[in-house]
């Protein structure tokens, strides 16, 4: 059954910028990643679920209420990180927590200390003074907290280093595990690749494809098992090349970029 | 309608503004009322009476002697005019405008909160502080009369004078609060929230001019606040002020919904 729907979704800015007949679903319990490159149109299209856009054409549907109409009743259920964060600069991180914790009427505050705990995050400083990852974490702990059914997460890690990355991608696991539905929007491949069921690509605000994530690793990640000569020299190897090594066999996997992806579903077009 | 998390917060940011305005107003307030002189009016009064035709050219009448036509002339024009007008203009802009420039509105909207009731909390917020400012200076004007001149002041029709004042500034208030919902940029927020209040007192200060400016008053909303008018009881001043009440109101109602069904970008 799908929670997030999208139909002919089309805000057209001129200049070839906005979001064209974009058209695709999320499934209860999927986590579905969306994936293009900067200015692609994935903050458009999530703001247009997220109700601060109201579609020229087309509709976007969550729960079988009307984004743009029944705003309030979805939010209820939803967590959201926006792209670009920017909280209350008068406010310290304690203050705004309890600030939203009220707004949204939440009364329990365990699962905030717990996702505080999780991220290492000492809230206690001014918002305006946190540096960009602490404010993600912020992001992050105000988008779970509340524990809503369903996620809209926009570039979720921006900011975050690679031990916080991961912690998030676990959260992300756990969080599927309990059933919830996730739309995850990133530039980064390898984001997407650990984290979701199917992965829909866009660019120049346009969909290029949905698919699911095996079929996209089938198509553009090449395993090569190279043999060495020695044992040392083959564990050197999968240090060096972040390989894995069987005895004398490492096996490295390419991964390609994504402009090179998007060239495959662009049929070798190239952007400009 | 409203959210009392959002309106305890808003409030606490208009705090640092009410402070300073209303000292603002304590001193101008508390200087003038003092400096009123009633052997002096007395004086002035028997000359309106010896010779009214030279006395009414300039300005004054035998009723405008009194203490409240003293703080009509030197409160009423400009002091408590401006100040709460600077207030509504600071403040406008800073409730709905700023959220969306910088990006903020985010945390207010992606919460199960109608946008018709954050629109509608950020607009009961502006008109508390004008209420505030409003009901300071009656009440610090009554102080400072009974104090320094003891029965002197007519207390009725200065609440008549304030509600005046508090209907002229609702309606600023409505012009600040509307600017603000419909940009969504803070240049041209505080642009037409600051452009028009401010344009409209200059026209009111060429009116005041008379002679060919005269014809100003015809394009300023401060014609309808007419202080004197409403003291001496005249109809067309009390009319005025229920005009500017319901422009007000309208600009308010215009407003909220404005912001209920506008594309944000953040």
């Amino acid at each position: 059954m799908s929670v997030i729907q999208i139909e002919n979704l089309t805000r057209d800015y001129g200049n070839g910028k906005g979001v064209f007949d974009i058209s695709f679903h999320v499934d209860r319990g999927e986590v579905f990643g969306f994936l293009g490159p900067n200015g692609a149109g994935k903050t458009t299209t999530i703001r247009h679920l997220m109700g601060f856009l109201k579609p020229q054409s087309g509709k976007c549907v969550i729960d079988e209420l009307d984004c743009w109409n029944d705003s309030d009743k979805i939010q209820a259920r939803l967590g959201y990180i926006p792209g670009e964060i920017s909280f209350f600069d008068d406010m310290t991180g304690t203050e705004f927590l309890k600030f939203i914790t009220a707004y949204r009427k939440i009364g329990d505050n365990s699962r905030q200390k717990e996702l505080l705990e999780r991220f290492e995050l000492d809230p206690k400083s001014k918002i305006k003074k946190m540096s960009k990852g602490m404010k993600q974490k912020i992001g992050i702990v105000t988008a779970f907290m509340h524990d809503p059914e369903i996620l809209i997460l926009d570039e979720p890690t921006s900011g975050l280093d690679p031990l916080m990355q991961s912690r998030f991608i676990e959260l992300i696991a756990e969080e599927k595990e309990h059933g919830k539905t996730i739309l995850l929007s990133s530039h980064m491949f390898e984001e997407v690749e650990r984290t979701c069921d199917r992965v829909g690509i866009i660019r120049e605000g346009k969909l290029a494809a949905v698919d699911s994530v095996e079929a996209l690793r089938e198509r553009h990640v090449r395993p090569y098992t190279v043999t060495l000569e020695s044992i040392e020299l083959a564990r050197a190897f999968a240090e060096d090349f972040g390989g894995i090594q069987n005895g004398q066999k490492v096996t490295v996997t390419t991964k390609q970029s994504l402009e090179e992806i998007f060239m495959h579903y662009y049929g070798g077009e190239k952007d400009d | 309608m409203i959210n009392m998390t959002l309106y305890k917060r808003e409030l606490k940011g208009s705090v640092k503004l009410l402070v300073i305005f209303a000292a603002v107003i304590t001193l101008y307030v508390s200087i003038i009322i003092s400096m009123y002189d009633p052997a002096m009016m007395v004086m002035l009064d028997g000359f309106a009476e010896a010779m009214p035709e030279i006395m009414a050219a300039v300005g004054m009448s035998a009723g405008a002697t009194s203490l409240l036509g003293f703080m009509i002339s030197y409160l009423y024009g400009f002091i408590l005019l401006i100040f709460p007008m600077l207030f509504c203009i600071l403040r406008g802009n800073g409730l709905i405008a700023k959220y969306i420039d910088r990006g903020s509105m985010v945390s207010l909207v992606a919460a199960p909160v109608k946008r018709r009731t954050i629109a509608f909390t950020q607009m009961t917020v502006l008109t508390s502080g004008i209420w505030i400012l409003v009901i300071y200076s009656t009440v610090l004007e009554v102080v400072c009369a009974e104090i320094c001149f003891p029965g002197e002041l007519n207390v009725s029709k200065l609440f008549s004078l304030n509600a005046g004042l508090l209907c002229l500034h609702l309606l600023i208030g409505g012009i600040c609060f509307l600017a603000s919902c419909v940009f969504s940029d803070t240049r041209y927020s505080v642009g037409f929230g600051a452009g028009v209040p401010a344009l409209m007192y200059v026209l009111q200060m060429l009116a005041n001019v008379g002679g060919n400016a005269d014809a100003a008053k015809y394009f300023t909303f401060f014609t309808l606040y007419n202080p004197d008018g409403i003291i001496s009881g005249d109809n067309s001043a009390v009319v005025g002020a229920a005009i500017l009440l319901v422009g007000g109101v309208a600009l308010y109602v215009i407003g909220i919904s404005v912001f209920s069904k506008k594309d944000m970008h953040i």
